[in-house]
């Protein structure tokens, strides 16, 4: 397709920190920067991985893209428009465009409400359709997720379904108004390994059947690299390095990237490689400007990488790091 | 027949028709509250009382003299104890008891329930209100809660029916209800504050959904076992400030309550010799206000084990 090169959703130099609240008896605020300079650009149509540790900040990309929460600094652009500037009705319609799947099943539907209103209430938001053609399309959304044949689970509750039921239903909501863009925040974590797959399976079949571009946000490089087309790896609120999945999976550039695929059990492997780019014990942090990764980064380079922060480079094949040695 | 309901959940294919699954998710919390002593005795009491407040229409019907404030027996001018034709006596003037006692009921159902009633409507929307928008409006709100908070029901009452003379039930029912939603928005203002939080919230922003629509469709319908809870509690305060009004003799001269018996009582001096007419009044006011917490009790276990004990 002529579009898939085309870009849908684009990050430019964006920050964003969160700050503790003020107290009565503590003035001073403590600062998290959950995301430093961050520029990225996701193609219409593919899916692409964010890989990451725990705190990175990678569920933050997310809600900075559909709009949960504003950047500090920066710009996020939808088809070369600044989400930044959206007001009420235009709001309305980004909300129909962009829609997110959040991590935990059993906390993002509403316990009161069945499956059936949990899926048509984008529907009805929207005004779109009368009653039959909304029943219509919360059929089509529900089989669309397997949850076949859906008239049996329209009347459920969210406590009459496992989790990953639940996790299609809402997965069936977000993708109701056929949106173009989904952010995936670790659709999966929750759930089992055979539940995984099936949901995978969904996702991919999201992407062929309705070209819709996924954010697939994870922990495991794994899972990544089975369903993504393209892999982020982020860290520390820093993009480290960014690839096509294959590239990225069979010949990482970062020491940290290393670090992950090291990081994953490998059963089975004949040649267990490893490639040994974490340090065992961590360097002294340093003050000013620095390489995020220094101080657990093995091959760091005193008088290289404690004094400049990497900038993202173009290796080859649209295959970018930010390593001085790389 | 039986069915496994963790069977159900776990399996959800064998899907039962929705009228079927909420009747028995409904049946359910029934049966816990069947089970529970005090929600049994509490719930078998408020109905004994909802019979007196019904049948309260009956004795006028027989014969214009059991009417309770204007029907007076023609051969009776002072109290006298129990007879035939005055199961409970008379009262001062040759009133009957009985069907004051009757009439007392319907009226403490009505004080109660009603200004409940306005208490929990009021109390809800602006908790739900504060909780949600936050920033100043919930600085306004609930510095407002806390104003009324520290003010005593009564004295703020009695203030009121010294400045503008007696009252009408319903002023009282509505000044009650004015000064005792601060409680309860407190609670669904927190319970709110964390729903808030949960990712359902956020999914439906993301549908586009607007704050009102968050509030009703998706607050609400979680914040409402919580109000209703609230809701017994409140009728108790409700009634026994009604009753203290009323025996202060600052009630509604029109209609025959509890608390107005009993100040008829200490005002004409009967207090010790008519125990016929001191006591009734005196236990339907303490059984139908514990009646009512010992429900708000028993559905406080049914609904949530870990909700907070009610403290004022
Ligand atoms: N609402 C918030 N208030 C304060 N700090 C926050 C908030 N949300 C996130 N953070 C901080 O921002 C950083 C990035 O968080 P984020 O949730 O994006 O990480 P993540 O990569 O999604 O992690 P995980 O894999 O555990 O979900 C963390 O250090 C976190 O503590
Ligand atoms: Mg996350």
């Amino acid at each position: 397709m002529k579009t898939t090169t085309k870009l849908i959703v684009e990050l430019d130099h964006i920050r964003k920190v969160y700050r503790s609240k003020q107290t009565f008896f503590r003035s001073d605020q403590k600062k998290i920067i959950a995301l430093e300079c961050l520029s990225m650009k996701i193609k219409r149509g593919e899916i692409l991985g964010l890989v990451g540790e725990s705190g990175s900040g990678k569920t933050t990309i997310g809600r900075l893209i559909v709009k949960l929460e504003n950047p500090d600094t920066g710009k996020i652009y939808l088809d070369d428009k600044d989400i930044s500037l959206l007001k009420r009705n235009s709001l309305k319609n980004f909300r129909s465009r962009l829609q997110m799947i959040f991590q935990d099943p059993y906390q993002s539907l509403n316990p009161q409400l069945s499956v059936f209103d949990t899926v048509v209430e984008p529907l009805i938001i929207h005004k779109i359709g009368d009653s039959t053609s909304r029943q219509k399309q919360v059929n089509q959304s529900l089989e669309l997720v397997d949850l076949k044949p859906p008239a049996d689970f329209l009347d459920s509750y969210p406590h009459q379904l496992s989790g990953g039921q639940r996790q299609r239903v809402a997965i069936a909501r977000a993708i109701v108004l056929k949106p173009e863009f989904i952010v995936a925040d670790e659709p999966t974590s929750m759930l089992d390994a055979t539940v995984q797959l099936q949901i995978f399976d969904i996702l991919l079949e999201l992407k062929n059947k309705l070209n819709i571009t996924i954010l697939f946000i994870t922990h495991s490089i794994t899972a990544a690299r089975y369903l993504c087309d393209r892999i982020a790896v982020i860290y520390r609120g820093h993009l480290m390095e960014q690839g096509p999945a294959q590239d990225v999976m069979t010949n990482p550039k970062h020491p940290y990237t290393k670090a992950l695929i090291d990081a994953h059990p490998k059963f089975g492997y004949a040649n267990k490689k490893q490639y040994k780019t974490l340090l065992k014990t961590q360097r002294e942090p340093v003050n000013g400007e620095c390489c995020p990764f220094f101080i657990r980064c093995e091959i760091a380079k005193m008088g290289v990488c404690d004094i400049k922060t990497p900038e993202l480079k173009k290796k080859h094949n649209h295959h970018s790091v930010a390593c001085f040695f790389s | 027949m039986v069915t496994n309901t963790s069977d159900s959940m776990a399996g959800a294919l064998d899907m039962l028709p929705k009228k079927r699954q909420k009747i028995s998710a409904f049946n359910e919390k029934w049966l816990i509250f069947k089970e529970n002593f005090i929600g049994r005795a509490g719930l078998i009491l408020l109905s004994l009382f909802a019979l007196m407040a019904l049948l309260s229409f009956i004795p006028p019907l027989i014969d214009p003299m059991y009417h309770p404030m204007t029907g007076v027996d023609p051969k009776i001018s002072c109290s006298v104890g129990p007879s035939i034709h005055h199961w409970l006596g008379t009262d001062f003037i040759g009133r009957d008891i009985l069907s004051q006692l009757l009439a007392g009921a319907k009226i403490a159902f009505m004080v109660g329930i009603s200004s409940a009633f306005i208490s929990i409507v009021l109390g809800t929307s602006i908790g739900m209100i504060a909780g949600y928008f936050g920033r100043y409006i919930d600085a306004i709100l609930m510095r407002l809660a806390d104003i009324i908070m520290v003010m005593p029901t009564l004295l703020v009452v009695l203030i009121f029916s010294s400045l503008f003379g007696q009252l009408n039930i319903w002023t009282i029912v509505l000044v009650i209800a004015l000064f005792r939603w601060p409680g309860v928005s407190r609670v669904i203002r927190a319970q709110t504050l964390t729903l808030k939080q949960r990712p359902f919230i956020e999914a439906a922003k993301l549908a586009g959904a607007s704050p009102i629509r968050i509030i009703l469709r998706h607050i609400m319908p979680n914040v409402l076992p919580l109000s209703l809870l609230y809701m017994t509690f409140r009728v108790s305060s409700a009634i026994i400030i009604e009753a203290a009004l009323a025996f202060l003799g600052f009630g509604d001269p029109s209609s025959v309550s509890w608390g107005m018996m009993l100040q008829w009582v200490w005002k004409t001096g009967h207090m010790f010799q008519a125990p016929y007419w001191l006591l009734p009044p005196g236990i339907c006011i303490s059984l139908i206000t514990l009646s009512f917490y010992m429900v708000g009790r028993a559905m406080d276990e049914v609904l949530d084990p870990r909700l907070r004990k009610e403290d004022d």
